[in-house]
């Protein structure tokens, strides 16, 4: 991850009295769990696009550690309590888990992707896989791919968070 | 030996493939959920729609076809 001096990732800030959200819009895949999960705090529409008094500070951690990329992180403003936990260890823990989460295990026997279809949303790929496409074909390692399904993406194949905008409904 | 390793390993990871003018094809070790549909798997191939046409989302029906 990317960091400023400080250590911690680069990107906007987001504090309330216990945590700091960090958003770092590159990263984003448009898996949309934020703003399905807790629109009260992440409103796309709005902005800015995050409001940190929208709900609990566990709420909050809840939905940022459903991110299946590095997009939304979080860190406890009391640094004490972060020498508990690494930054690897504040953030994709339910996408990492629990096959994703044993790298020691990767000699050993192939991973299964993830395969995620998301509401009204993308498919979302995760982990180590081939990728192939237009005769392009590229390995993957620990990696996230997010493909269109809406068809109004302008980045074909992948998801640029148009499904949003055009109303998308998976049927 | 450790060439071969790598290569059979490579061969047998998960193939995600994007069907010209079709599906996207997940073939290999997969696990699977549809978050909307509350449904999840560990099939071994995966056709998912990107046409918009299927009667059966979030699955490829080869209704991409119809369109040819």
């Amino acid at each position: 991850m990317e960091t400023n001096d400080d250590g911690y990732p680069k990107g906007r800030k987001y504090k309330n009295g216990e945590i700091t959200v960090y958003w770092k819009p590159g990263a984003c895949v448009h898996a949309s769990y934020c703003y399905r999960e807790l629109i009260e705090v992440f409103d796309p529409g709005r902005r800015p696009w995050v409001d940190m008094s929208g709900s609990t500070t566990d709420r909050i951690i809840d939905v940022v550690n459903m991110c299946p990329t590095e997009a939304l992180t979080w860190k406890w403003n009391d640094d004490e309590k972060n020498k508990d936990i690494s930054v690897d260890q504040t953030n994709h823990v339910i996408f990492r888990r629990p096959e994703l989460l044993k790298p020691e295990e990767s000699n050993e026997e192939i991973r299964p992707v993830s395969v995620k279809v998301m509401p009204d949303g993308p498919i979302v790929m995760k982990g180590d896989f081939t990728f192939q496409y237009n005769g392009i074909k590229k390995k993957v390692k620990e990696g996230i791919l997010s493909i269109c399904r809406c068809g109004a993406s302008k980045q074909m194949p992948f998801c640029d968070g148009a499904h949003r905008k055009i109303g998308y409904e998976d049927k | 030996m450790n060439d071969m390793e790598t290569e059979n390993k490579e061969n047998t990871l998960p193939i995600v493939e994007i069907v010209e003018g079709g599906p996207l094809k997940i073939t290999g070790k997969i696990i699977y959920r549809d978050l909307k549909r509350d449904t999840s798997g560990t099939p071994a191939e995966l056709k998912i729609c990107l046409c918009g046409r299927t009667q059966n989302g979030p699955f490829c029906d080869d209704s991409h076809d119809d369109a040819k």
